[in-house]
């Protein structure tokens, strides 16, 4: 019996330094700056290496990574309601209204007014509409990091080989949605048995948002005002064109991929693989395209629809916000600073990984060193003056479903663009207003 | 003497209270705490970040007025009847099949029961592939027999049929289990009998087989109903999110999951949660009290 009790006593004794031992390494780790981001293997370096820069010039504040998987937005929102919110977190233009309404951002007013030199330098080399993507409700949710907005790619081999024009180099001077369409055209190819063997244009952004990008340069806008619209521009005829043009490049002109079409092969491999002339993407696929072999390309711009005034891309844009509950906002604040600021936006800048948003960034040498395959650099360093916005409200992740479901038949050539008039401003009028 | 047993009975009862305490336990903290807070979140208004906020009844009053519930509600119904009518009848048939005594029938049981081992999601992503419009094996085959490229996962008509199919073939050798051991426990005398008045196969399993199992069919009838009516990850695999293509797919399981996770309308998505259980609990009383009725 007494040996017995030894014997139990031993395995508490035991499974109590195991427990110390727990504590201790989890005490350990939390010292650390948790930082919550999502990316591909080739920016997840570029991420390491400014915190590798970081961490050099902080060595005190040690930073721990904490990768996203598939669904951040979703990971971020579990972590957070579970009380484990990392203390930096990535975000998104369009989903962190959701986030800073719960209270699970801080509000960076206030660190940005204690640091006056950074705040006025930061605002004098940023460009206004990035930097306000993610002021709402009167807070700065948090600071821009990265321009993600779309344009277009060329393969440049195929261009010249079918006498196809360069397309433009700059925003300031677009081609028309007529000359998109008829070098889409141009550049489609198909067999003897009518089987497409080149796409003048494939799509590798989201369907709905891009034929609201097509829309806008058709002269519309979602909506006004950007923040807490009560109402988006669904029911304007310009806005509904633009998603009528984009709807019928598959559906009637056949020179882009339907759903179906690109089952097989996905639109970016399309393009990398030298089977599609133009691609619609943002600068996240540059490293993709820049790896396929015997891929050459370009950038250019988007073309201008019939009633639109400016050619732009939309202000795509990931920021680094503080969470409210973090215990280290005053390390949190320098990794944001750094990261966002003039040296974290050089280090951006030199990896080619990222747009930076920086004007200093975007038009630093080592930007311009970081994109020497392409001529049509002011596509990129232009992009983020020329951008127009998204919606930015708590209620996106509904508009978002609804507009899925919505533009569906639209897109499958099933319904006009002009039929979503009759039901679809009225649902999201309400949903707004719900918000 | 009685006592000494009363005090040992009294000891073992005891000893096994707390053999069952940390299972209680268990059970209590992951099982009984969770159904009841998600009763108490679908009479509030939270989104697990801000305190809830009581609502009384008007997240089931919404759901009433909420013209996709109507939709879910809709395209569940059509997926349960498309993936259980046809998974209890191709069951019933294979199980017929196998309840012989054939050489080498040991292999085929085996094969048929594969896809119990599966894992829901690693199966969706196998048929994603199958489904494939142009390069899918389903389309290949198809066209061996003439018939055009079907877009299965694409057009929303051919969606829920996806769904069904995919259903139907994870759901089958569950089925074929129970209804295979129930045919095993049938006397072979009562056969034996049949066959003697001249009774063919057919008639044998429509007058002996299937009125002897129906205990075990209408289990089988429960369990694949509850699994269809909870449909989500073969959903969210296959078709999205979103439920589409537009709200072909659009089933309870997944408007539960994008207003707790996607919206952060957890209170909601409880209501809507329960709902589901009454639905079912009602169904399966149904079923219940038909099957007494008969074997009475």
């Amino acid at each position: 019996m007494h040996e017995s009790l030894l014997d139990r006593r031993t395995l508490l004794r035991g499974a109590g330094v195991l427990g110390a031992a727990a504590l201790a390494g989890c005490d350990r780790d939390d010292r650390a700056l948790s930082f919550f981001f999502a990316a591909n293997p080739e920016e997840a370096d570029a991420r390491r290496r400014i915190i590798a820069e970081f961490s050099r010039r902080h060595p005190d504040i040690p930073v721990r990574i904490v990768l996203s998987g598939p669904d951040p937005v979703q990971q971020m929102s579990t972590f957070c309601a579970g009380g484990k919110c990392p203390d930096v977190l990535m975000a998104w233009e369009l989903t962190y209204p959701a986030l800073a309404e719960r209270g699970v951002l801080l509000d960076l007013n206030a660190l940005a007014r204690d640091d006056p030199t950074f705040t006025t330098d930061l605002h004098r080399d940023s460009i206004a509409a990035l930097y306000d993507t993610f002021t709402f409700n009167g807070g700065q949710y948090a600071l821009p990091e990265q321009w993600s907005g779309n344009f277009l790619y060329y393969n440049t081999a195929l261009f010249a080989a079918a006498g196809v024009p360069t397309p433009p180099a700059r925003w300031e001077q677009p081609w028309t949605f007529a000359e998109f369409l008829s070098a889409a055209q141009a550049l489609t190819k198909r067999s003897a048995s009518g089987a497409v063997s080149q796409w003048g244009f494939v799509d590798t952004w989201v369907p709905t948002y891009s034929a609201g990008l097509f829309a806008t340069n058709n002269g519309a806008q979602w909506c006004e005002p950007r923040t807490n619209p009560t109402h988006l521009n669904l029911d304007d005829d310009a806005f509904l064109a633009g998603v009528q043009f984009y709807a019928d490049l598959a559906a009637t002109h056949h020179v882009s991929p339907t759903a179906i079409d690109a089952q097989s092969m996905s639109t970016m491999d399309l393009f990398a693989a030298g089977k599609a002339a133009m691609a619609l993407a943002g600068h996240w696929r540059y490293q993709s395209f820049a790896r396929a072999q015997g891929l050459d390309f370009d950038v250019t711009t988007l073309p201008l629809g019939p009633h639109g005034t400016q050619a732009c891309s939309n202000i795509g844009t990931t920021g680094l916000a503080i969470a409210a509950d973090s215990s280290r906002r005053e390390q949190a604040w320098e990794f944001v600073k750094f990261a966002a600021g003039p040296v974290g936006q050089a280090l951006i800048a030199d990896s080619g990984l990222f747009v930076p948003v920086l004007r200093s960034a975007l038009g630093s040498a080592g930007f311009a060193a970081a994109h020497r395959r392409i001529t049509h650099l002011p596509v990129l360093t232009e992009g983020p003056a020329h951008s127009g916005y998204l919606p930015v409200t708590p209620a996106w992740p509904k508009i978002d479903a609804l507009l899925d479901r919505s533009f569906g038949p639209v897109l499958r050539g099933k319904r006009t663009a002009m039929s979503l008039k009759a039901t679809l401003p009225q649902a999201i009028d309400r949903i707004l207003g719900a918000a | 003497m009685s006592t000494r047993a009363s005090a040992l009975q009294r000891r073992r009862a005891h000893a096994g209270r707390l053999f069952v305490l940390p299972n209680l336990a268990a059970l209590l903290v992951f099982m009984a705490f969770p159904l009841g807070y998600s009763l108490y979140l679908s009479f509030t208004r939270s989104d697990l970040f801000r305190p809830a906020t009581f609502v009384g009844t008007a997240n089931y009053r919404h759901l009433l007025d909420d013209p996709l519930f109507g939709i879910a509600l809709r395209n569940t119904v059509v997926f349960t009847l498309g993936s259980v009518l046809p998974t209890v009848v191709i069951s019933l048939g294979i199980a017929g099949l196998l309840n012989r005594k054939l050489k080498g029938i040991a292999v085929f049981r085996t094969i048929i029961f594969v896809p119990l081992a599966v894992s829901a999601v690693v199966m969706a992503v196998v048929w994603q592939f199958v489904f494939n419009t142009d390069n899918g094996l389903l389309n290949i085959m198809l066209g061996w027999v003439g018939l055009g490229p079907v877009p299965w996962l694409v057009d929303p008509h051919w969606a829920m049929v996806s769904l069904c199919l995919v259903s139907v073939w994870k759901g089958v050798p569950f089925a074929t289990v129970v209804l295979l051991a129930a045919m095993g426990g049938i006397d072979e005398n009562l056969y034996e009998a049949a066959r003697i008045d001249g009774a063919g196969e057919l008639r044998r399993f429509f007058a002996i087989t299937l009125p002897l199992i129906r205990g075990a069919l209408s289990f089988v009838v429960i369990i694949s109903t509850i699994s269809a009516f909870q449909a989500f990850d073969q959903v969210y695999v296959l078709t999205g999110g979103n439920g589409g293509p537009e709200s072909a797919t659009y089933v309870l399981g997944i408007m539960l999951f994008q207003h707790a996770f996607g919206f952060g309308e957890f209170g909601y998505a409880c209501a809507l949660a329960w709902v589901m259980f009454a639905i079912l609990l009602v169904l399966t009383g149904l079923q219940l009290r038909r099957s007494r009725q008969e074997n009475s």
